[in-house]
């Protein structure tokens, strides 16, 4: 009985610890799958923004679940917070969920989620641009004539979107051709699963491919090792990416890295905006109109290659 | 009084917890919010009830979160596609029922040890999912009938909640009244008297693993009604946390064994533990954190009472 009584006392000590009594803005911050570094990242900036007006945020991860998901904006809900931020949600999947957080007057923002009559809007970069940027320029740096490699992930919107561009693309220059290609398919251990994909593609392909398109950073990060293995050298192989970070500018700067571009989405600075934009309507009472017309408030991605990685850098 | 505490401590830490949570956490004890955790346990209730089936027969079901996901896509396939609901639903059943007789044909035709049989099973189940949907989840607005599994309400209570009151009502009902739960609890705590005496051991073991994945199956279904889609990877994050609410089970009731009414105890008290630390605004990490000390600690408390176990660790 002894265990019992301690779990009761850590228990109490649990809840003493985590109970914030006084609070002026209640802000819920939900980020799908806080082990993906897009999501980490965009979380994290929303929670630094609303600790620094002053507001009590809560931030959840889902585990990549949608269960969870749906659990912890009805756990929300119940909290009656002022606002809830998703971040890389599937708002459709939600619907009654979100539908109950209107009902009760709670405010939704969401990034890199989709547009749902529920939420206010969207914050995004759009994913077909961000998708035609990376396939344009590595058929550029190819001279549009040539084999590449691609390694996919159908599991995420945004990632699928980005490969269904690359294959208009290929279909409007057919001087560039697949020599193969890889689909990642589980999300838990997808860093094995992507490294013994690629280095089987690598081998068969050895010297007949002149490019690698890679569906996001942390897909490029190991294809960039492995093609260093092999003992290319930065030129040999235009190797491109999407979602920018601290980690791809450093690699892009790096003259024994192999990643040659990647597309930055402004991961932070979308969190942030979603806080700003949540104190505009929910606390100065700004209407939604004001800020965005539509579903989506754009936040354009930039392209980031050699020539302006130093601005990416600082 | 120290029997009393053995077989209730657990019981009434559950209820502490919450008396803690009425108090420090704002909205915790609000109808709405109780009805909330009532459903939100649904869930984790009835896979924790399956688990416990097998469990029982001291066999070890690892795969039934993926069972679950690929019942739910091919459910949500079916409804995405206009089939009639009431075929989706039976579809889904079968498939939990089917995999879990795959399951028990494994463990007690072909010999494989269940960890092993049920983990090959579970990877073969996720892997279909993803197959069968090239990792997209099926999305769309489902017959209004079909939604009602889990939206919907009889004299202000959810079915969602009858449900699982009916499947634990049942599951109650044959592992403590009748024969057949009495036979597949001695193939898992003697199996050799048990056999002596004439049990059936495969087919209790068998039966065991099958309730399992019909569980999962009816998770499923409830599931795709609760998110309106079905994804591949549905139910993943079930798996721990329903291992751990039988767990926890077996600290309860009849200490360190696998039961029933345990562990739906169990898997309300995560639940609860998962609202109570949103509403007190707590870091997402802690609910890991928690859970991991539940399943020490659960299973500590187990091993220190356990006698005759269902399940050695």
């Amino acid at each position: 009985m002894k265990l019992q009584s301690f779990a009761i006392a850590a228990a109490t000590g649990l809840f003493m610890a985590a109970t914030n009594s006084a609070f002026a803005f209640d802000l819920g911050i939900i980020a799908f799958q806080m082990s993906a570094e897009t999501h980490a990242r965009c979380a994290n900036a929303a929670e630094a923004a609303a600790r620094e007006k002053g507001w009590t945020a809560t931030v959840l991860n889902s585990n990549g679940a949608l269960p969870t998901h749906a659990q912890q904006i009805q756990d929300l809900v119940q909290k009656k917070v002022n606002g809830i931020i998703l971040c890389m949600s599937k708002p459709v999947q939600f619907d009654a969920q979100l539908a109950a957080a209107r009902k009760a007057g709670i405010p939704v923002i969401s990034v890199m989620s989709g547009g749902s009559s529920q939420t206010l809007f969207d914050i995004e970069d759009n994913e077909y641009a961000a998708g035609a940027m990376s396939a344009l320029y590595l058929f550029g740096k190819i001279g549009y004539e040539g084999a590449i490699l691609t390694e996919r992930f159908d599991g995420n919107v945004g990632t699928r979107i980005r490969g269904k561009v690359l294959d208009v693309v290929l279909s409007e220059n057919t001087g560039v051709t697949v020599a193969g290609s890889h689909s990642m398919a589980k999300t838990a251990s997808w860093q094995d699963d992507v490294r013994k994909g690629m280095q089987a593609l690598i081998l068969q392909n050895a010297g007949n491919f002149k490019g690698v398109w890679a569906s996001f950073d942390g897909q490029a990060f190991i294809i960039d090792d492995l093609l260093r293995d092999q003992g290319l050298k930065k030129g040999d192989v235009t190797l491109v990416s999407t979602d920018g970070g601290p980690e791809a500018f450093r690699r892009i700067k790096d003259p024994d890295s192999m990643l040659t571009a990647t597309v930055a989405i402004p991961f932070e600075a979308m969190g942030k905006a979603a806080v700003d934009d949540m104190e505009r309507i929910a606390v100065k009472g700004a209407s939604k109109e004001s800020i965005v017309s539509g579903p989506y408030l754009y936040m354009p991605a930039e392209l980031v290659d050699a020539s302006n990685v130093d601005r990416f850098l600082k | 009084m120290k029997p009393f505490l053995a077989r209730y401590g657990t019981a009434l830490m559950g209820v502490a917890i919450c008396v803690l949570l009425a108090v420090f956490a704002q909205n915790f004890a609000t109808p709405a919010n109780l009805v909330n955790v009532l459903k939100q346990s649904s869930f984790l209730m009835l896979l924790a009830i399956g688990f416990t089936f097998a469990l029982i027969t001291s066999e070890l079901d690892l795969s039934f979160a993926s069972i679950c996901s690929l019942a739910a896509v091919v459910t949500g396939a079916l409804l995405y596609h206009h089939y009639p609901f009431v075929l989706a639903i039976l579809v889904g059943l079968g498939i939990g029922a089917a995999g879990g007789m795959l399951n028990g044909c494994l463990v007690t035709v072909v010999k494989v040890p269940s960890l092993i049989a049920t983990l090959g099973m579970a990877s073969i189940a996720g892997g279909t999912a993803f197959m069968l949907t090239g990792g997209v989840a099926f999305v769309g607005r489902w017959d209004p009938y079909f939604l009602f599994l889990a939206k919907g309400s009889v004299l202000g209570v959810p079915v969602l909640v009858i449900v699982t009151v009916v499947a634990f009502a049942l599951s109650v009902l044959v592992t403590e009244r009748m024969r057949l739960g009495i036979h597949m609890r001695a193939t898992g705590e003697a199996p050799e008297s048990a056999r002596r005496a004439g049990v059936a051991i495969r087919r209790m073991k068998f039966l065991g693993l099958t309730l399992s994945g019909l569980a999962a199956g009816l998770v499923a279904v409830l599931l795709v009604a609760n998110l309106s889609s079905a994804s591949p990877d549905m139910a993943g994050d079930f798996l721990l946390e329903a291992i751990a609410a039988t767990l926890l089970g077996m600290t309860m009731f009849t200490p360190g064994r696998a039961n029933v009414a345990g562990s739906a105890a169990g898997a309300l008290i995560i639940t609860v533990l998962g609202n109570g630390l949103v509403l007190l605004g707590a870091a997402y990490y802690l609910q890991s954190i928690v859970l991991g000390l539940i399943i020490i600690g659960s299973v500590s408390v187990s091993a220190s009472v356990m006698k005759k176990a269902a399940f050695s660790m």
